[in-house]
């Protein structure tokens, strides 16, 4: 599966460095894949907590952890969900554990070794802006 | 201006005013631009009428919206249908061949709305919106599958990990 970085414009002018993203579509949302940055140095993969109702996430009595972000100090709760990755041609399901965080600065998701690069094997190549994504069974 | 028989008095400000605040429909065929966003023109002379859709053509409103000064066009690729129907019609996201590389017209479709919400096919935008909540809500409504959901950053430092204290 394959998967072209993704620039996005920046606030004052310009475009921004394209990035290694995918979308990841939550149990319960699957019309609304979020896009998560490919974050090798995480080792969560990590949402905005504001997704989880929107999936039917229970949050309620789970596991949370406090951690900072960027400076900023949040809280995740672990929930234990499919996702889904689909390039158009293929899909790959799997369960994962994820962690949803609020407050949430990013933009995105970050799909990092827990939840996402276990799943995969991943091949980056940022000459020519593109990820490989193989899934392992 | 005479709508379906009935005299309004518009002019593009009104109009603009008028959907500040309203999410645009799936783009069917037509679109206008309005505040740089597509809109059904359809939709749009509804809202600022108050007539009902049947009162009028497609042809209608985009003629009167276009004698306001607002640009029209046909979408390359109609995107009124429901999820399966788009399954089947092809993939969600476009192939990447070996040599993939980001496209400026997606960059600049995301543009105008830095900040907000959007929920994205292809270099597309369907939906904007100021929370999640408000894009799953409009697929949901419209019967419309993304291929992405993100927030536009507006900052760059949303995006390296820099958040604010």
């Amino acid at each position: 599966m394959r998967f072209a970085f993704r620039a996005l414009p920046a606030a004052s002018g310009g475009v921004l460095t394209p990035r290694p993203v995918v979308d990841i579509a939550l149990e319960g949302l699957p019309d609304a894949p979020m896009e998560c940055l490919l974050d090798t140095g995480a080792l969560r993969t990590r949402m905005s907590a504001e997704l989880a109702p929107l999936a039917g996430i229970e949050l309620s009595g789970v596991l949370t952890e406090q951690f900072y972000i960027g400076g900023l100090k949040t809280v995740g709760a672990l929930a234990r969900v499919g996702l889904t990755l689909a390039d158009g041609t293929d899909e790959f399901s799997w369960d994962a554990p994820v962690w949803f965080c609020d407050p949430w600065p990013h933009p995105f998701g970050l799909a990092g070794l827990e939840g996402f690069l276990h799943y995969f094997l991943v091949t980056i190549n940022a000459y020519d802006g593109y990820l490989d994504l193989q899934p392992q069974p | 201006m005479t709508v379906s028989g009935h005299q309004y008095d518009l002019d593009r400000w009104s109009v603009e005013a008028a959907l500040q605040g309203v999410l645009p429909e799936p783009i069917q065929e037509h679109f206008v631009v309005i505040n740089g966003r597509r809109w059904p023109p359809k939709q749009v002379l509804a809202l600022v009428t108050g007539l009902d859709r049947a009162d009028f053509t497609t042809h209608q409103a985009r003629r009167a919206l276009t004698r306001l000064g607002f640009s029209a066009a046909r979408a390359a690729s109609s995107s009124g249908h429901d999820p399966v129907a788009s399954s089947a019609a092809g993939p969600l996201r476009p192939a990447v061949s070996g040599t993939a590389k980001w496209s400026e017209s997606s960059v600049e479709a995301l543009r105008p709305f830095i900040g907000l919400w959007v929920a994205v096919r292809g270099d597309e935008v369907l939906v904007a919106a100021p929370s999640a909540k408000e894009v799953v809500a409009w697929l949901a409504q419209h019967r419309q599958r993304a291929q992405s959901m993100f927030r536009v950053p507006d900052s760059e430092e949303a995006i390296t990990g820099a958040a604010p204290q």
